[in-house]
């Protein structure tokens, strides 16, 4: 392409990040804040603040299953699915769902929940509508408001992307050592240059790792062909080869009994003695077709594959069972996956992932930054900036705040408005996406240093409210939760509160900057520029 | 003949009309091509590739699959490299559909559809 392998490589690495930079924040934003789903979600369902699980709970599993079927016998004999969600150590709340009548064509009609405190056995007040930590799970790879498939398409593509830039990014980084420590303050897109390669080289067997993993759990959509020639059926026919717990029953209407629950429990402990269940599901209950799941936690292994047991739900019988030994392709395959979404981590290990990929959210973040400042440093005194560079500028205000700020809003809805709402979840999101969209018509308009630090301010202090709000709203507040050991719930509080401070110093660094960054422009390194545009 | 000097001048200009337009997008359009290039490109040759890849393995079908599916991203994003390190667009582009047919024919020859 270019001269030298090394120039077309920093050639590639600019136009490939640059492309995709935005999305690829996005994404990188919410993949950081779904690590810790299941506490956003609490955080956002106050209802279920004060709900712990109890000491031992495991042992109490096979008790909070019968007497959830019976609560289901009694609340939904008509139903076509049961579900007995049992407490874990990130969920301690236990729910007893079923299905809700379907609307005429629709093939699922939503789950009905209750929710249990695990600990006393009496009924929790019902959490208010919200979304919590799946909204951000799925914008990570579903994006929002545009068909499920494009998204993922359009998600898979911007992370080819991101591999590809890293690969890149690795190539033409001569000095990878030297860079670890060398950080240049206050020196434009120098020092811009050098906090994109400490974010990126601090994490970068994260970035690479989470990049690839990320792309393996979409691969059967990018890349069916594999499955296709080798099985006649495609990509069923590998699910079913894999999984033999991927069994398909049809539903039939004619009553029958359900099998007694304490038979199928006794046959489950026999086969996982000390078994740590996560599910009970039983699909047509009360019908001949009755089918029971039950499922069991992978716990801090390394493994996405959910152990699993399929019964008949009217004579008891074990029809399935999942592999307990995998080959060691399935092994490698499956780590993969189970190494993306983190769900093996202990607190420490999640802790560490979410600074990683606030590390890629810093790596991605200047990455764009540095490009818009490096073509103005070029600029000549009289020249005006063209369509692309501001295009570039607005784009970065728009993303790089306004994201932070629309996450804060949506947390900061959660709590303002009205509990009893019609469609209260869409509303939260509606807030989010509507705080996005004006950040962005702000960034049309205007987006000089001035904008940048009047953003920053906005931002630090939705971010300081959030824990007032909270405390204002709820019962229990940013003290209490560490006076009761309530961890996930301090720490997101804990979390705002840096996050408006970081907000802060950044409004401080962008004041300084602004008097310094006149006399700190070299000639020679203006001259060095200018050599360098001629030659590219 | 003098019509049609006249005609093949008309054509002459026409002619260095879209030259000059082609040259001066030149640099665009090998930009876009390689871009192409590298992602279909790199996409046809990927998935015939590990399609052929899961065929051939010595391994359990399930395996050779999983091991396969697992390569795809890896593979893709070497061409994908490699696209943007040769200097030659025509080389890349019958590198692409050499290896690319070959791997098709090998399959389709395994699979009996021939």
């Amino acid at each position: 392409m270019k001269e030298s392998f090394f120039r077309s490589m920093t050639w590639m690495h600019t136009w490939v990040g640059l492309l995709v930079c935005w999305l690829l924040y996005l994404i990188f934003f919410a993949g950081t804040i779904s690590f810790f789903r299941d506490e956003v979600t609490l955080w956002n369902q106050p209802a279920l603040h004060n709900a712990q699980a109890p000491q031992e709970r495991i042992s109490l599993q096979r008790q909070q299953i019968i007497a959830g079927v019976d609560y289901l016998k009694t609340a939904a004999p008509e139903s076509n699915r049961w579900g007995i969600y049992l407490p874990q150590e990130r969920e301690s709340q236990l729910i007893y769902a079923y299905e809700k009548p379907r609307p005429e064509g629709k093939r699922f009609g939503g789950w009905q929940e209750h929710y249990i405190n695990p600990k006393t056995g009496e009924s929790l007040q019902q959490p208010r509508e919200t979304k919590g930590g799946n909204f951000f799970y799925r914008l990570h790879f579903d994006l929002h408001y545009i068909d499920v498939r494009t998204a993922r398409w359009i998600v898979c593509f911007a992370s080819l992307f991101m591999l590809v830039a890293l690969i890149s990014g690795v190539v033409i980084h001569k000095r990878i050592f030297k860079d670890m420590f060398s950080f240049r303050k206050n020196k434009g897109s120098r020092s811009w240059l050098d906090s994109h390669n400490v974010s990126s080289v601090l994490a970068l067997p994260f970035h690479i790792m989470i990049t690839y993993t990320g792309l393996i759990t979409l691969i059967f959509m990018l890349f069916p062909y594999p499955a296709m020639t080798a099985y006649e059926d495609g990509i069923r026919g590998l699910f079913n080869d894999v999984t033999p717990t991927n069994v398909r029953t049809k539903s039939s209407d004619e009553p029958a009994p359900l099998t007694a629950v304490e038979s199928v429990l006794d046959q489950v402990y026999t086969n996982w003695p000390n078994a740590d269940l996560t599910q009970f599901a039983i699909k047509d209950p009360n019908k001949a077709s009755a089918t029971i799941t039950v499922r069991a936690s992978t716990g801090t292994h390394v493994r996405d594959q959910t152990p699993t047991l399929l019964f008949n739900g009217v004579d008891g019988s074990l029809i399935a069972k999942s592999v307990d030994e995998f080959s060691s392709t399935e092994v490698f395959y499956d780590s993969l996956t189970a190494l993306h979404t983190g769900r093996l981590a202990n607190p420490l290990l999640r802790w560490l992932y979410f600074l990683c990929g606030v590390a890629g959210c810093v790596m991605i973040a200047t990455g764009c930054i540095m490009w818009a400042k490096r073509i103005r440093e070029r600029m000549k005194k009289d020249q005006r900036p063209s369509f692309g560079l501001k295009l570039v500028e607005g784009l970065n205000l728009a993303t790089l705040m306004g994201l932070p700020l629309a996450t804060s809003v949506f947390f900061l809805a959660n709590r303002l408005l009205p509990i009893n709402m019609i469609e209260r979840a869409d509303k939260e999101i509606l807030a989010f996406f509507v705080t996005w969209l004006a950040v962005a018509l702000f960034a049309l308009f205007k987006r000089a240093k001035q904008q940048w630090i009047l953003l920053a301010w906005v931002n630090s202090i939705a971010c300081i409210s959030i824990p007032i709000v909270n405390a204002l709203t709820t019962n229990g507040n940013i003290i209490s939760y560490l006076l009761n050991g309530q961890w996930a719930l301090f720490s997101f509080d804990l979390v705002c509160l840096i996050s408006a401070v970081l907000f802060i110093v950044q409004v401080k660094k962008l004041r300084t900057h602004r008097q310094a960054s006149v006399s700190n422009v070299r000639p020679s390194r203006v001259a060095k520029n200018k050599l360098r545009e001629q030659s590219a | 003949m003098h019509a049609q000097s006249q005609k093949n001048s008309q054509s002459f200009i026409l002619m260095d009309k879209i030259k000059q337009y082609y040259q001066s997008y030149a640099y665009q359009l090998s930009v876009i091509s390689r871009f192409f290039a590298a992602i279909v490109g790199g996409y046809v040759f990927t998935s015939v590739f590990t399609a052929l890849l899961s065929l051939i393995l010595p391994l359990k079908k399930s395996d050779a699959v999983l091991l396969s599916i697992s390569l795809t991203i890896f593979v893709y994003s070497c061409v994908f490299i490699w696209v943007f390190a040769v200097k030659s667009l025509k080389t890349i582009w019958i590198t692409i559909l050499l290896t690319s047919s070959a791997c098709g024919l090998s399959i389709a020859l395994l699979k009996g559809w021939l």
